[in-house]
C-alpha cells in the first residue's frame, strides 16, 4: 500500500516553492549506494511504491533497500468538467517534496554492479532527474 | 614529495615503456600504488600528505567563494593550546589527499606544522570541498578517529538465504597520528545465515585500540524477510488532530 501520513494537523496544504538544494537528507547514510534526486520537484506515493516494487523485485531479497522520502504533503484536485470556484479541491495523493540533492534510495549489501543496475531501472520511475551516489568514507 | 611529483617519478617511466620489460604485474601495481601515496589494505598512512598552505586575512562567505573559484578552499587550524589561524589550502591537492584516505597533513608555506583533519565540509552534491578543519598533532601523539570499515570476502550466509548489512560503517579508534590506518578491515568468508560479526573481530593494525564498544554488531546476516501480502484495506485518509474545544475557546 501506498504510503501516508498516519494524523495529520490539516487536510489541505498550499502548493509551496521549492527554493534551493537540499541541505539535509542529501548523504548516503544508511546503504553504500543512494539514488540522489539532481532536480526538485513532487514525487507521489504510488510513484515511490512503484520505485521500491521495482528495486525489490530486481534484488529478489538479495540487500536491502532503504527509502529516504516519506510523502507529507496533501495534493488537492478539482474534479473534471467543473466550474471554477467553490473552494479548493479534494485531496487526491500524497506526495514528498524533493529539492534537489536529496536523496530518495538506498541500497546496501549489494556490489557496485549490481547497485547501478538497480537504480536504472529505479531511476525509469522517477519524475525528477536523479544520479547514484557512493557513500563518503570517514572524516 | 609532491602527488604531481610522485606520479611523474613512479608511473611516466612505465607509461613511456622504461620499466616495463624489467618488472612484474604485481610489482608494477604496487609501485603504482606508492607512486599514488596508496598504502596497502588496512596498512597506516604513515607519509604525511605535504601541502602548500596560505595564511589568509580575508573573513566571510564571499571572500570564501571568491578563494573557492581560485582553486583554494578555506581551512582553520587550531589546537594545542595556541591561536586559531585561517588558512587557504589549494583544493585540487586536497581533494587528492582525502580521496586516497589520508589524514595526517604536513603544511608548509605560510605555516610550517603537522596537522589532522578534524572535520571536513562538503557541498551538496557531495563532490567539492568547502572547509576544512585542522588540529595541530605531533607525529607521536595518539588521537582519536573515525575510520571506515570495509567489508572483505563474501559472505555464504547470501546463498543461504541471508540478506547482509552493515549495520557499522565506521569505527573510532585511537592511535598514534602517524599511524592512522585508511580503513579497517573485516573478513566476512565465514559469516552465515543468523550470524554477526562484532568490533572485536575487526582486523586492527598494531597500535590502533578500537573505541567503540566491543561487543557492537559491524556486520550481520539476517534471514530475508517476506514482504507482508498486499492489503488495500485500511483508512483511506489520515486521521486528523483535532483541537481542544476548551483550548478553541480560549483562543476565540
Amino acid at each position: 500500500m501506498a504510503l501516508m501520513p498516519k494524523r495529520v494537523k490539516h487536510r489541505k496544504a498550499q502548493r509551496g516553492r521549492i527554493r534551493g538544494n537540499a541541505t539535509r537528507g542529501n548523504r548516503v547514510v544508511f546503504g553504500q549506494f543512494g539514488l540522489q534526486a539532481t532536480q526538485g520537484g513532487w514525487i507521489s506515493a504510488a510513484t515511490i511504491e512503484a520505485g521500491r516494487i521495482a528495486a525489490q523485485q530486481y534484488l529478489r531479497g538479495e540487500g536491502r533497500l532503504y527509502i529516504r522520502v516519506f510523502p507529507h504533503k496533501p495534493i488537492t484536485s478539482i474534479p473534471l468538467e467543473t466550474r471554477m470556484g467553490k473552494g479548493k479541491g479534494e485531496p487526491e495523493y500524497w506526495a514528498a517534496v524533493v529539492r534537489p540533492g536529496t536523496i530518495l534510495y538506498e541500497i546496501g549489501g549489494v556490489n557496485e554492479d549490481m547497485a547501478k543496475i538497480c537504480f536504472a531501472r529505479l531511476a525509469h520511475k522517477m519524475p525528477v532527474r536523479v544520479q547514484l551516489v557512493k557513500r563518503h568514507a570517514g572524516t | 614529495m609532491s602527488t604531481r611529483a610522485r606520479f611523474a617519478a613512479g608511473v611516466l617511466p612505465y607509461l613511456r615503456g622504461e620499466c616495463l620489460p624489467r618488472v612484474t604485474g604485481a610489482v608494477f601495481l604496487d609501485n603504482l600504488l606508492d607512486s599514488y601515496g596508496v598504502g596497502k589494505v588496512g596498512e597506516a598512512m604513515t607519509k604525511a600528505e605535504v601541502l602548500n598552505a596560505e595564511i589568509r586575512d580575508t573573513r566571510g562567505t564571499r571572500a570564501a567563494r571568491r578563494m573557492r573559484a581560485a582553486g583554494k578552499v578555506p581551512a582553520v587550524l587550531y589546537g594545542h593550546g595556541q591561536e586559531a589561524v585561517s588558512l587557504a589550502l589549494p583544493a585540487d591537492r586536497l581533494a587528492a589527499a582525502v580521496r586516497h584516505g589520508h589524514r595526517l597533513l604536513q603544511l608548509q608555506g605560510g605555516v610550517n606544522e603537522q596537522c589532522l583533519i578534524k572535520q571536513l565540509q562538503w557541498d551538496v552534491w557531495g563532490k567539492e570541498l568547502l572547509h576544512v578543519d585542522l588540529t595541530r598533532v605531533y607525529a607521536d601523539e595518539r588521537v582519536k578517529v573515525e575510520v571506515p570499515i570495509e567489508l572483505h570476502g563474501e559472505a555464504p550466509g547470501i546463498k543461504s538465504g541471508g540478506v547482509l548489512t552493515q549495520v557499522l560503517a565506521t569505527v573510532e579508534v585511537e592511535c598514534p597520528a602517524a599511524a592512522v590506518p585508511d580503513k579497517i578491515q573485516i573478513n566476512i568468508n565465514h559469516l552465515e545465515v543468523n550470524q554477526a560479526l562484532t568490533v572485536a573481530d575487526l582486523d586492527l593494525p598494531e597500535n590502533v585500540k578500537a573505541l567503540t564498544p566491543a561487543d557492537e554488531i559491524v556486520v550481520h546476516c539476517p534471514e530475508a524477510v517476506e514482504a507482508p501480502e498486499e492489503t488495500t484495506e485500511g483508512p483511506a485518509e489520515p486521521e486528523l488532530i483535532q483541537r481542544q474545544s476548551g483550548e478553541a475557546g480560549e483562543e476565540g
